[in-house]
């Protein structure tokens, strides 16, 4: 189908190693931003990495499919300019290109080709507004010696100049103060539109008291074991992940 | 079978005569000559060559390229390489070789009426007799190794050879308490072919400042060629000099550089090589810390492709006490390339309070390519300060999936990582221009 970011009954394993996904099944349609929550060790950031493309892991099964193309034979730099993103949740540094470079170089890797100067500032300009950041972020070596915070935030510069369909957040909450949470949170929301959707990964409600997603997805075990609305994320708060668990050894 | 050489004691008069060299350099090249003439050729049973195998390089084979006195030429004959860098450059002022030809030069009056000199070494005999004469084969001759390269003298068939046979060089020439810090310029252009043997010769007074590069230009495919350079920096007390040897040379050229820095008291030396172009290439590069108090900082970069071999030494030879040397060697590798770095501290007994570091980290882009790396230390004095290291790592994967997964492609997503993993001696060139020359051969360089 167009207009989503699909996962059909993907099954998936640490190269050489144990098996992480276990047939999982999603649906993110364009303009909706889903949760996947679950405890720690459930598969939730693999599922992210494997959707980018991460060469660590080996697919044994199944299909991902955006707008309808199956993307498992593509690079990640390819699938990346079929309009994914992840927000990776330990952020890489690469000191020797400044973050201004990187982003012009991204930009123009995704549009496939130039992009003027002008419009590339007034991209960055608008997202920094938004992140309540400083102008001096752009000259300093990407995310070289930046704090855990400055990491993540600089995650969500990106997604915002790029511009992507669809965007996973990799536990993009994990590690920041309650202010840092709401200007990432706000951030994703300004993105927000018929034209955009998002998975966003987390292993606390917290995130999305301020990113309030339209469809919960409860993982365990490599499996997508429940979804409902936001309010699941909420029973999980309170109830912790034992009720899921009862439910996949139900189920099994 | 046994191949007649080009070489020979009669080539060696031949040279000086056609040069109309003092009698004093015509016994020094001789002597060299009797050393070359003696010396097997390093092989890879030498320890300072245990990487390199050099039993290919066509010493003997080849006609030595002799100056074809060449009138000068104005700017717009000089060759295109050329001409694009030095319009890239930012220099105050430069002369161009080619061959062992200077066809051109420009130096700014206000240097000139300082009593700066960059000419060729030739005409600092007539111009400078006594300064060149004093100077010349102190830091890199025939003999006078140091540290393990004793062991072997077999380390000074090269430089012996460049000794009894160069045919051109450059003089800088810096008086005392005379500054600048716009960079002056040698371009050296080769066309190939030939045996090629040049020297250059840097003195620097007491309390001067100079900044001084000198770079290596050839078309990108040559018939076998060998270059052989040979430079000599002589630092009076209190005198700072930056340089760097940029290395660009084509595919079919082998190129042997041998570079001794002498410092005096309290002098100052910022030394970058940089060897990105020929088949094979090697640079050994020397510091010597005559006078206390002097600081050496050496700073080596260097990527490779395809079958290219390149291979550098460096010593820091600490004679007096309160001095300071840094080495940083930093390369990449791709395809079946492969690198090579020694590296030796050597502290005698008087070299009290001395602090000495030596670092050597390679990057590999392909699970062909190769880096061999051998830090050394030789402690003679016991106050001191000295650590050295090296380590040699394939591309991060995680760094890598980062860039690709914002939508570059793999080449472009390598060529940042060579360009972060050298990015700490490319930061310490505070050249800009020359920084973006760097930057534009690591850039091209991946893309191959």
């Amino acid at each position: 189908m167009a207009n989503q970011l699909e996962i059909k009954n993907l099954y998936a394993s640490i190269e050489g190693g144990e098996p992480i996904l276990k047939g999982v099944n999603l649906v993110v349609p364009k303009g909706q931003v889903h949760a996947i929550m679950g405890p720690n060790g459930a598969g939730k950031s693999t599922l992210g990495k494997i959707i980018a493309g991460d060469p660590s892991y080996t697919i044994e099964k199944g299909e991902i499919l955006v707008d309808g193309e199956n993307i498992l034979e593509m690079e990640p730099d390819e699938r990346a300019r079929k309009g994914l993103f992840l927000a990776f949740q330990y952020p890489v540094e690469v000191p020797g290109v400044t973050n201004a470079n990187f982003l012009r170089l991204a930009l123009q890797a995704k549009k496939g080709g130039e992009v003027g100067v002008m419009e590339f500032y007034n991209k960055l300009q608008k997202a920094l507004e938004v992140l309540e950041w400083d102008e001096s972020i752009l000259t300093r070596y990407l995310n070289d010696g930046f704090s855990g915070g400055e990491k993540k935030r600089n995650e969500i510069l990106q997604l915002m100049v790029l511009e992507p369909t669809y965007a996973i957040m990799d536990e993009t909450d994990s590690g920041l103060d309650i202010d840092a949470l709401k200007v990432v949170a706000k951030g994703v929301n300004a993105m927000r539109g018929p034209d955009f959707g998002a998975l966003v990964i987390t292993h606390y409600q917290r995130l999305l008291n301020y990113i309030v997603p339209d469809v919960v997805h409860v993982m365990v075990d490599g499996r997508i074991v429940t979804s409902g609305g936001p309010e699941l994320a909420l029973k999980l708060e309170a109830e912790g992940y034992e009720w899921v668990k009862e439910l996949v050894v139900a189920g099994s | 079978m046994e191949l007649t050489s080009t070489l020979s004691r009669d080539l060696v008069l031949e040279v000086s005569k056609n040069l109309g060299e003092p009698t004093w350099l015509l016994e020094q090249r001789l002597a060299a000559w009797e050393t070359f003439a003696k010396l097997p050729y390093p092989t890879t049973r030498t320890e300072e060559w245990k990487y390199t195998d050099i039993t290919e390089v066509p010493f003997e084979g080849l006609a030595l390229e002799q100056p074809a006195g060449a009138p000068l030429r104005s700017r717009e004959e000089l060759p295109e390489a050329v001409q694009a860098r030095i319009a890239q450059a930012d220099l105050a002022g430069f002369a161009v070789f080619v061959g062992p030809d200077l066809v051109y030069a420009e130096l700014p009056e206000e240097l000139t009426r300082q009593g700066v000199v960059l000419t060729s070494l030739h005409q600092a005999l007539r111009s400078h007799p006594e300064q060149v004469q004093a100077a010349l084969f102190k830091a890199v001759n025939w003999s006078d190794l140091v540290g393990t390269q004793q062991n072997r003298p077999d380390n000074s068939k090269l430089p012996a050879l460049n000794a009894a046979l160069f045919t051109h060089g450059v003089f800088l020439y810096v008086p005392r308490g005379v500054e600048f810090s716009k960079p002056l310029g040698v371009f050296k252009y080769l066309e190939g072919g030939k045996l090629s043997a040049g020297r250059t010769l840097v003195v620097s007074g007491a309390n001067s400042q100079a900044v001084y590069i000198e770079e290596y230009v050839s078309p990108a495919q040559v018939p076998a060629s060998v270059n052989l350079s040979a430079t000599e920096i002589v630092l009076d007390s209190g005198a700072k000099v930056r340089h760097a040897h940029v290395q660009t040379l084509g595919e079919g050229f082998y190129h042997f550089h041998r570079q001794r820095a002498h410092l005096g008291r309290d002098a100052a030396l910022n030394d970058l090589v940089v060897n990105m172009g020929a088949t094979i290439s090697r640079a050994d590069v020397q510091s010597q810390m005559l006078g206390a108090g002097s600081y050496s900082e050496m700073l080596g970069l260097y990527f490779t492709a395809g079958n290219q071999h390149v291979d550098h030494y460096t010593l820091q030879h600490h004679v007096a006490d309160h001095a300071y040397s840094d080495v940083l060697y930093k390369g990449a590798a791709k395809d079946q390339s492969r690198t090579v770095y020694a590296g030796l501290i050597k502290l005698e007994p008087g070299a009290q309070k001395t602090d000495a570091y030596q670092t050597n980290r390679n990057l590999l882009l392909s699970p062909d390519a190769r880096a061999d790396s051998v830090p050394q230390l030789e402690i003679g004095a016991n106050d001191v300060k000295c650590s050295h290291g090296s380590s040699t790592a394939p591309v991060d994967a995680t760094q890598l999936f980062y860039l690709m997964s914002r939508g570059l492609p793999r080449h472009v997503g390598q060529q940042i990582l060579v360009k972060a993993h050298l990015a700490d001696v490319l930061r310490r060139i505070p050249l800009e221009a020359l920084r973006a020359h760097i930057e534009g051969i690591i850039e091209e360089k991946v893309k191959l």
